[in-house]
């Protein structure tokens, strides 16, 4: 008759073998367990680490730039220290021109390029997308001793300057996230565009640009997030003013510059205006790239 | 379709041919249009880059020839003529070393912890949280350093380092704040998101079903990540430590505010040094235009071009062959999903840092 359970029909040693087993592997995993517990909570304090800097600057920008903070303080122009009713009104103004002009130098040279990619002679094409990670990993201090040798030597310090190397920047982000939302187009709207004899640039235009706008728009507003925070390009081309400067060939002021300048002062005043300065420049940066996510949702769901 | 026919083509429409004739020249003349544009971007594109390369090795020209190949060597003495790169190479290595020391171990176990360990509710928030940290300009995180940190170290950080035994060798010296060691910590801050974001990212890439026979095995959920998922995730996360390492060595700004500026050899990491970006930000302005010492500055810029870009391109190398070239389909009769590549713009907003 055989045996319902393997285990009741053990003998001895087997049996003994077996318990031996059992209680070595309870022992394990007892161990194990802890250990486990103990790594899970290591990365627990990874996190806090992660963390703790992250809210630190975001407690001070907030404390310390909320004491700055004023309507005037948005509208005026600087003052000289302890003079009151100080302001960064022009530079405000000055970051909206500078990085307006920047998109508009930026943005259709990087579509265009990215058509190019996506459809040039792929020798050629590959050339590109390597001139792409060359520049996107460059410093953008060099990018601003480039845009210092190109236009500040030629025409003299001036917004455009500063305008240019922040094209510069943003290029080959544009070419990269242009390039990915356009690949994602599925190959079966082409081939629809294809059979119904439809010029290639037609189907670019009213078909895979169509399709991949949400991306394009997100891509590009994300660089330009990324451009409205940046200094090094800005340090020695755009020089600063203390008025409103409207004209792009003039020196202008600009917010990343103006918090550069004024945290090295000794003066505490000084100090307070590089903190409401980074409070303003980091709710812009923050309202650009929540509206290029939010874009991309709200394009997509029309699409639809 | 459209109304590729104006007025005056209705009449020539009456007659066979002419209006189709119209037609195909438009076509022809907008496919030349197309090709107009996009050869016209590539070329500007190029024209763009190699001016970059161009400009910047014409302008370094002089001091390069004055200094030769001794350039990467010697140290930074303007009133000597003296204008080698030396010393702020070994600061930038030494800050690059010191931050990728401490963020990369904390990037990656705050990674483990939002790809594996953490229930969704809470990881979904934190690491929105951590990748934020990417967006915040750099000028403010050197102001932060500079107002917050400094102070801090100078009187709480630097002298209690100096009390643990075994350490005197790497903190001898004053506690100033300013130091190598404070420009490590503040560029570890401003690349953990970078770190944490793209291991995450690979983490979370690894296949299921490797997952699961790591617990079909018994293991316990901290031996999956450790022998299964952290392996399986290694080329994502090694990229995500290149393309970190870049970002600290090309970071000038925050490094400037914080790092001392001193033109000497650091002999620890509390002494005041210089990396390749901060001597960039500080020599730059002072140097008189056509001068020697401008030119000098220049190839600064060169030699931390030619290292970060090194660097960089190495992690996107990286980044690009870990994803499939193509999409896996389904089935060939058409049942399987399309193929959707929408990019995850927290990615790309981390991606897209130098």
């Amino acid at each position: 008759m055989s045996a319902p359970a393997a285990s009741v029909t053990l003998s001895g040693p087997q049996l003994s073998q077996r318990e031996l087993v059992r209680a070595t592997a309870e022992r394990r995993i007892g161990r194990r367990r802890v250990r486990s517990r103990l790594a899970t909570a290591a990365c627990a304090v990874t996190v806090c680490l992660s963390l703790a800097p992250l809210v630190s600057l975001i407690a001070y920008i907030i404390d310390r730039g909320a004491r700055t903070l004023s309507l005037g303080f948005l509208v005026h122009t600087p003052k000289p220290i302890f003079v009151p009713g100080n302001g960064i009104g022009n530079a405000i103004v000055g970051t909206l021109i500078i990085v307006g002009l920047a998109m508009a130098m930026a943005v259709p040279v990087g579509l265009a390029a990215s058509l190019f990619v996506m459809e040039g002679p792929r020798r050629l094409s590959g050339t590109i997308r390597f001139a792409a990670d060359v520049l996107s990993g460059t410093p953008s201090i060099a990018i601003g001793v480039f845009a210092y040798a190109v236009i500040v030597l030629t025409i003299g310090y001036s917004g455009l300057a500063g305008s240019f190397a922040l094209a510069v920047l943003m290029l080959p982000i544009m070419v990269r996230a242009d390039e990915e939302a356009m690949a994602a187009v599925p190959a079966e709207l082409w081939e629809a565009g294809l059979a119904l004899g439809t010029r290639r640039g037609r189907i670019v235009r009213s078909v895979v640009l169509r399709s991949a706008l949400p991306g394009i728009v997100t891509g590009n507003l994300l660089a330009m997030a990324r451009a409205i925070g940046e200094t090094a390009p800005l340090i020695f081309t755009i020089f600063g003013s203390q008025f409103y400067a409207l004209r792009p060939t003039a020196p202008m002021s600009a917010m990343p510059l103006v918090i550069y300048t004024d945290a090295t002062e000794p003066f505490k005043s000084a100090q307070a205006t590089a903190w409401g300065t980074a409070l303003v420049l980091l709710v812009l940066v923050v309202v650009v790239s929540v509206a290029a996510r939010a874009v991309a949702a709200v394009m997509t769901r029309k699409a639809r | 379709m459209t109304t590729l026919s104006a007025p005056p083509a209705v009449s020539s429409l009456a007659v066979p041919g002419v209006g189709e004739a119209l037609a195909r020249q438009r076509t022809k003349r907008r496919g030349r249009l197309y090709a107009l544009i996009r050869w016209a971007g590539a070329a500007l594109f190029v024209a763009v880059f190699l001016a970059l390369l161009v400009t910047l090795l014409q302008q370094a020209a002089p001091a390069l020839g004055h200094m030769g190949l001794s350039i990467l060597w010697r140290g930074w003495n303007p009133q000597k003529n003296e204008l080698g790169a030396g010393v702020f190479i070994v600061g930038t290595l030494l800050t690059t070393a010191l931050a990728l020391l401490l963020a990369v171990p904390v990037g990656v176990g705050a990674a483990a912890m939002f790809a594996e360990l953490a229930p969704r509710w809470i990881a979904g928030p934190l690491t929105a949280m951590v990748e934020f940290l990417a967006a915040i300009p750099s000028v403010v995180v050197g102001l932060w350093g500079l107002i917050v940190l400094t102070p801090l170290f100078a009187r709480d950080v630097e002298p209690f380092l100096k009390t643990v035994p075994g350490l005197d060798a790497a903190f001898h010296g004053e506690p100033l704040g300013s130091s190598i060691l404070l420009a490590g910590v503040v560029l570890a801050i401003m690349i953990l998101p970078t770190v944490v974001a793209l291991s995450r990212v690979a983490m979370t890439g690894v296949a299921l079903a490797d997952r699961e026979a790591g617990m079909a095995l018994a293991a316990t959920r901290w031996q999956v990540v450790r022998k299964v998922v952290i392996p399986g995730a290694g080329r994502g996360i090694r990229a995500a430590v290149t393309l970190a390492m870049g970002r600290a060595m090309g970071e000038a700004i925050a490094v400037a505010f914080v790092i001392g500026n001193g033109s000497g050899l650091p002999h620890s990491l509390l002494s005041p040094g210089a990396s390749l970006g901060s001597a960039i930000v500080s020599s730059f302005s002072e140097a008189l235009p056509g001068s020697l010492l401008k030119s000098g500055v220049v190839a600064l810029v060169l030699v931390l071009l030619a290292i970060s870009v090194a660097v960089n391109v190495g992690g996107q190398i990286l980044m690009r062959t870990r994803r499939p070239a193509v999409p896996p389909r389904g089935p060939a009769d058409g049942t399987g999903t399309p193929p959707t590549l929408a990019p995850d713009p927290g990615l790309v907003l981390v991606e897209m840092q130098p």
